[in-house]
């Protein structure tokens, strides 16, 4: 019977399964090839004087500098409303533009060092804004008549490129494509032991030794999508330059990994069938519950280097725009939907194995 | 006086180019090339954006998913060979 049709059963399958396969082979190509907005990556220098004329060199990416230059612009900005136009603007190539700038020697505000912002607009490619891209120290001799210098200005008619671009952020860069694979994966890791937690209250209302089959599939491909961990440290390595920087969500995730993984230690040890699925069914409920705490409480009470703790903003912004949505929620349900996939298939070769 | 002083500082530009700014403006454009020759290439992960970051990140998810299904896999074939057995 098997043999008469292995091309149709090949194909035969879920349409779950093959939601998953096409959300992630949409979220695989649109999370790739869809580019950043210009942004600029270096000035230099960082560092001048009040009082005096600055002439800095900007370094763009993904930047068109000099394509039709006569419509480059450029501001320092103190604050909203105090902005300094350049007198100058000077594109080299593409990638490169110097700028000059007359600081005046008196501030709005009295300050130790003055950051200021960079803001380039350009008429086709859009604008890019790069935050405390040069610091000020106050002049010697201060002119309180150029005060009215920094009201003179305003940023008007800024340009925005049509068409889909993910947003450009300082250090992060491309790596805000990473959004789409490494954050799924803990979204699919909660679902997972969540899941889990369910049947092993299952388990524990029928004392059916299917439900802890299934919950004990589920923490395993839990655990394999723990490797978020993994993934989050090549991306904190390359933009918060340490591969562990003892961040609270960091510790809280391995603990709760830990914690799991001490769940199948403890399973592997006992040797009677009902007294390990009794076990695993008590333990497990208390570490889902354990779970949201540590991932979703603690994180969010002190600083964090992660998104959405410490009073940082979660998923919103410019971390996460409209465009990004457009990908980052199919990359969740398509990861989710893969760990199901993945859970299912262990929980079949266990039945199988249960069975012999 | 005051009055000149700032006049002086917008109008460098403002007026018709002088000698001075071009000259400027090419001591710049040497310097820059010059420095832009001596800057040290940043190491190949954060190049180009630090692309190299997201491709990292994607190789260990599939290279991680592989694993696992190679080793369900086994878990199977072992599963059979022994249903063939009995």
């Amino acid at each position: 019977m098997m043999r008469e049709s292995t091309t149709t059963t090949l194909f035969r399958l879920e349409a779950w399964k093959w939601t998953a396969m096409a959300i992630l082979i949409y979220v695989f190509i649109v999370g790739w090839i869809v580019p950043l907005k210009p942004g600029i990556i270096k000035v230099s220098p960082d560092r001048a004087v009040a009082g005096e004329q600055v002439v800095i060199d900007v370094t763009g990416y993904n930047s068109a500098f000099a394509s039709d230059s006569t419509q480059l612009r450029a501001w320092l900005s103190l604050a909203g409303d105090t902005v300094l136009s350049a007198l100058h603007v000077q594109a080299w190539d593409d990638r490169h533009l110097s700028a000059s700038f007359y600081i005046p020697s008196v501030f709005p505000v009295r300050q130790e060092a003055y950051p200021l912002t960079l803001i380039l607009d350009h008429g086709i490619e859009g604008s890019s804004v790069l935050p405390n891209a040069i610091f000020i120290t106050p002049a010697s001799v201060q002119d309180t008549s150029e005060l009215p210098l920094w009201y003179k200005d305003k940023i008007e008619h800024i340009h925005q490129k049509a068409g889909m671009q993910y947003p450009f952020r300082n250090i992060l860069a491309e790596t805000i494509r990473n959004t789409y694979f490494h954050v799924p994966m803990w979204f699919c890791m909660i679902i997972l032991f969540g899941a889990s937690a369910w049947y092993s209250l299952k388990y524990y209302k029928k004392g059916d030794i299917d439900a802890d089959r299934r919950s004990v599939a589920f923490i395993k491909v839990g655990l394999i999508f723990g490797l978020g961990l993994v993934t989050g440290m090549l991306w904190a390595k390359n933009t918060w330059n340490a591969y562990w920087s003892w961040d609270v969500k960091q510790n809280m995730s391995a603990i709760c990994l830990l914690i799991y993984a001490a769940l199948m230690v403890m399973r592997s040890s006992v040797e009677d069938e009902m007294q390990k699925a009794r076990l695993t069914a008590g333990y497990n409920m208390f570490a889902f519950v354990l779970l949201i705490p540590l991932l979703f409480i603690i994180p969010r009470m002190t600083d964090s280097l992660h998104p959405g703790n410490g009073g940082n903003p979660a998923l919103g912004g410019e971390d996460l725009d409209n465009t990004m949505r457009m990908v980052f929620y199919p990359a969740v349900i398509g990861f989710i939907l893969l760990g199901l996939w993945i859970s299912q298939l262990v929980y079949r070769t266990d039945k199988l194995k249960g069975n012999l | 006086m005051k009055l000149n002083k700032s006049c002086h500082i917008y109008g460098l530009f403002q007026q018709p180019m002088s000698i001075k700014s071009i000259f400027a403006f090419v001591l710049l454009l040497v310097f820059q090339s010059a420095r832009a020759e001596g800057e040290a290439a940043p190491d190949f992960i954060r190049s180009i954006g630090k692309i190299y970051v997201v491709a990292g990140v994607c190789l260990i998810i599939l290279i991680t998913l592989f694993i696992y299904m190679i080793q369900l896999d086994r878990k199977i074939s072992r599963i059979e060979k022994r249903q063939k057995n009995e």
